[in-house]
């Protein structure tokens, strides 16, 4: 059985890597994957520029050693932005990476927060830091100030987890 | 001098090493000063800024006598106490049970320190300085190689502490490194360690040691 | 006794200054196939893991909870559980059956599962599936830059020349943590001089790390360490959901990351709960799975002196480089850290790695000599250089280096120094002198540095961080020193965070700043004539090393 479905499966491989070979632009994606392909759209920054765009909007091509020296580029221009993370993921998801998709979605939520408050929830979410009503809070404040809906979801299960577990700090 | 007679100790133990199976680099187990280690109950928060606290692992002292290189406990704390007050300070000596990570100890011993400098040393000599508002697996300075701790660098490390508690920028204790202390000594640490670990006691509140030499 | 005298010969060799134990089980000190190592099973009930190698959820602790709960394809998991464990090791050798199927099983196993498989496979066989499950087509390497002073001048003379020698990748740590800053700097700033596209990065505590990255001073990181059991984890202060978001607060500023872990660490901080070494190290690299980051040190790392000191250890080290690749992550393959006092017995245990190729086959090999690696020292240092290359050429394997002139070394160590001297300048640091530049250049390491104020450099060195120096600042520093050709390498390296191709598994840049990945350079290895395939440019580089006499060298 396992070794008939193998066959299988070794057929099909190659008929579809057989097929993105030849084609130009392969549309046939074995998952629905509604938005960016992997072959066609990957890198970003080579096949797709104009889809990527600094936080307060400005093309990729504005970055230059001009524009940083005269200042029109500052730090905050060479920061990733939400949108632009969520088209990463969906490369993720193009190639299989579940995981690492979600991290990117995780991460796309989390551009809203400023670095130290970064640092902060970073150090509250460490063994024995917090009490369970302080990571709770930390989870409403992603919530309602950030809309982190999935970190904050995450927030949440790590204090349930840290109660079970006695990792939180002692009251 | 100093040089000449550090090159001399190499070539011994070099040579020794060719004779026999590898035993410890430095010097063979002395019995080392005579040491009581008294506990005196739970610690409390020290008020003065002129002490710095020294955080003894579970076993230190009590359950092992000496270090990786079979230092005796008894002399490593001397030199690190001596240290201490030769920059003027006064050394509170400390046992922490909850945790034997050396990094944890020190940094829970930061937090009892009245200038919120402490210095955590582990059964086999492996030593940090820490400071109060640091994250704890951060350090002012860490000594991590414990087969190349001499007797001579914990008296530095005592002197530094209190250096870091008067407020002062001293230059850090010179780092040392040998690349083969870890093939020769790192399963041997690991042991030292789990040895260590043993006598932890999950929760324990840390306890003040009375030192009689 | 009166000794043999073949005896006493061999007690004087270096193999036997090595430490080595008899397996302990009872606390973990065994590499593979300890008694209490469990066995595997999974139960699932309405789409959730609720047991998991004979855990009921209840009595999870919170890395068997993550792994159930993250790193498990619960679609998957019955139907590759109740497959047999050599079926599942024939598919990893057999190079008829394409990476995409093992992924696919693989994601349904739970960590006793993989264990069992592993325990069947001998390191030929590991050596197989590692060429094939590697993530990235091309293999490529990465070094240590660090100096026991650290000297700043002299860490970016190092990482030009290492970056010359063709790593991808560099990382530095600090003997001294006040001094980091500017060893991120020295690197940031004398890696682009090797070549644009290199990546750096700064082993530190794990907030710190965060923030230097977030400023723009390096590129990547990796030195963030995840446990086997939930004590060590605690004493490594963390849990897996931090680790996550830590994960995702470096994504979100754009900054590629890995994880490490590795075979030992458990035992050697002292809580393995009597489980084997590997077994450990594959719930690590779950957790690493589940987290959502793309990548994974291991390779038992800093604490190799463990597993090898035991039977069958560097076994065990290779199995969980496999594994990594197994659960679809870039591996840094470590062979960074010093074991062994024997040349035999540390090249044989990279060849498991340099031949079958990784991601990263050393994380790092020393660009440096070895007194001066503050990572304890590394398997490699840069007296191997040489080796290294003639290896290479002697089994046409691309371990990621070539052979480079003296006289090209020479220029691009002193034009690091020189680089840093004006940006020391520029941002107000204590001045570098000619003399240093020149030491620099010609150093092979700290010995050959004239000493610097510490104390004044650690001030400037916290100031830089309370001033907010970012990477930005380092382009305009360059630039307005002549130094244009860096500032915009730099300014390239700081750009990537905007895209976030680099994001992705096992990605490196070429020296036009392309995006090299697991997206657009799978490994597609089914056998001969397949894979990774030695260009014939790269061949050219390989094999031209300048000690083989030419015809034309003779005078006859």
């Amino acid at each position: 059985m396992v070794e008939q479905k193998l066959v299988e499966d070794i057929v099909r491989e190659v008929i579809k890597s057989m097929y993105q070979e030849s084609a130009a632009a392969p549309a046939a994606a074995p998952a629905p994957a509604p938005g960016l392909s992997p072959e066609r759209d990957y890198p970003l920054a080579a096949k797709r520029p104009e889809l990527v765009k600094t936080p307060s909007g400005k093309p990729l091509t504005a970055i230059t050693l001009e524009k940083v020296l005269n200042s029109e580029i500052g730090p905050d221009d060479v920061r990733i932005t939400p949108q632009t993370l969520r088209m990463q993921a969906e490369i993720a998801e193009g190639v299989g990476r579940t995981q690492f998709a979600q991290n990117l979605r995780r991460a796309a939520e989390l551009t809203a927060i400023p670095d130290n408050r970064i640092l902060e929830i970073y150090n509250a979410l460490r063994p024995y830091r917090s009490t369970k009503q302080e990571l709770l809070d930390i989870a409403g404040e992603m919530e309602t100030k950030y809309n982190a809906r999935i970190n904050a979801s995450f927030v949440r299960e790590a204090a349930e987890v840290y109660e079970r577990r006695n990792r939180l700090k002692a009251e | 001098m100093q040089i000449s007679e550090d090159v001399i100790r190499e070539i011994v133990t070099q040579v020794l090493q060719g004779m026999e199976v590898p035993q410890p680099a430095k010097t063979t187990a002395l019995a080392g000063r005579a040491m009581r280690l008294v506990e005196k109950g739970e610690v409390r928060p020290g008020s003065k800024a002129d002490e710095v606290i020294i955080a003894l692992a579970p076993a230190f002292g009590k359950y092992q006598n000496k270090t990786i290189v079979n230092l005796p406990h008894s002399d490593v704390l001397r030199e690190i106490i001596a240290g201490v007050e030769e920059e003027g300070l006064r050394a509170r000596v400390i046992r922490v049970l909850r945790t034997s990570d050396v990094a944890f100890a020190a940094h829970d011993a930061t937090r009892l320190s009245g200038s919120g400098i402490a210095v955590g040393i582990q059964s086999r000599g492996t030593t940090v300085i820490h400071q109060k508002d640091l994250p704890p697996l951060s350090n002012l300075e860490l000594f991590p190689q414990s087969p190349l701790l001499d007797l001579e660098a914990y008296r530095a490390i005592g002197r530094n502490a209190a250096k870091y508690a008067k407020g002062e920028s001293p230059t850090p204790v010179p780092t040392r490194n040998d690349q083969m202390a870890r093939p020769k000594y790192q399963a041997k640490a690991a042991v030292l360690h789990i040895k260590e670990t043993e006598h932890v006691v999950p929760g324990a509140k840390p306890v003040e040691i009375d030192v009689q030499f | 006794m009166k000794r043999q005298k073949r005896f006493e010969v061999l007690a004087a060799r270096p193999v036997n200054q090595d430490g080595f134990v008899v397996e302990w089980p009872e606390v973990g000190l065994i590499a593979m196939g300890s008694p209490s190592d469990p066995v595997p099973s999974i139960k699932i009930e309405q789409g959730r893991v609720v047991e998991l190698d004979g855990i009921p959820r209840a009595k999870m602790d919170f890395i068997d909870q993550f792994i159930a709960d993250y790193a498990i394809d619960v679609k998957k998991a019955e139907k590759a559980m109740a497959m047999d464990n050599l079926a599942i090791a024939r598919m990893l050798v057999d190079v008829n059956v394409p990476r995409e199927e093992i992924i696919q099983v693989a994601g349904g196993l739970t960590p006793a599962k993989i264990v069992a498989v592993l325990n069947t496979m001998n390191v030929v066989e590991m050596m197989m599936a590692l060429q094939k499950m590697r993530a990235r087509k091309t293999p490529s390497n990465q070094c240590h830059i660090t100096n026991v002073n650290d000297n700043p001048v002299l860490i970016a003379a190092d990482a030009a020349e290492a970056a010359m020698r063709g790593f991808d990748e560099m990382e530095t740590t600090v003997a001294v943590v006040r001094y980091a800053p500017f060893n991120a700097l020295s690197m940031l700033v004398g890696g682009q001089v090797g070549r644009g596209g290199v990546l750096i990065q700064c082993a530190l505590e794990e907030a710190t790390e965060l923030q230097l990255g977030m400023r723009g001073i390096t590129a990547y990181a990796e030195t963030i360490s995840v446990y086997g059991t939930e004590n060590v984890f605690v004493d490594g202060d963390d849990t897996p959901w931090s680790k996550g978001f830590l994960a995702s607060a470096y994504a979100s500023r754009g900054l590629k990351m890995r994880f490490t872990s590795g075979t030992g660490s458990e035992v050697q901080m002292g809580y393995a709960e009597g489980k084997s070494m590997l077994y450990l190290e594959v719930r690590c690299i779950m957790v690493t799975k589940g987290a959502g980051v793309q990548g994974l040190q291991n390779g038992s790392v800093s604490c190799i002196g463990v597993p090898a000191a035991v039977p069958s250890g560097i076994r065990a080290v290779l199995a969980e480089n496999l594994c990594t690749t197994m659960m679809d992550l870039e591996v840094a393959s470590s062979n960074d850290q010093t074991f062994t006092h024997s040349d035999i017995r540390r090249t044989a245990r990279t060849l498991m790695q340099m031949l079958p190729g990784t991601d990263f086959i050393c994380s790092g090999y020393g660009g440096i000599p070895n007194y001066d690696n503050m990572f304890a020292g590394s398997n490699w240092d840069v007296d191997d250089y040489d080796d290294w290359n003639i290896i290479q050429r002697d089994l046409q394997v691309d371990g990621g280096l070539k052979p480079v002139s003296e006289e090209a070394v020479i220029a691009v160590r002193n034009k690091a120094a020189r680089a840093l001297q004006a940006v020391y300048r520029e941002l107000g640091f204590p001045a570098i002198t000619d003399e240093e530049v020149e030491a620099a250049t010609y150093a092979h390491g700290s010995k050959d540095m004239p000493p610097r104020n510490v104390v004044e450099d650690l001030k400037a060195a916290q100031e830089m961080m309370s001033r907010g120096v970012t990477g930005l600042d380092v382009v305009k520093a360059l630039a307005k020193n002549g130094f244009e050709d860096l500032a915009n390498n730099v300014l390239g390296l700081l750009k990537q965070r905007v895209s976030g191709d680099y994001l992705h598994t096992a990605a490196i840049l070429d020296k036009e700043f392309n995006v090299i990945s697991a997206v657009n350079n799978r490994n597609d290895y089914r056998g001969p004539g397949t894979g990774y395939r030695i260009s014939p440019e790269r061949w050219e580089e390989i094999k031209n090393i300048s000690q083989a006499v030419k015809p034309s060298d003779f005078d006859i």
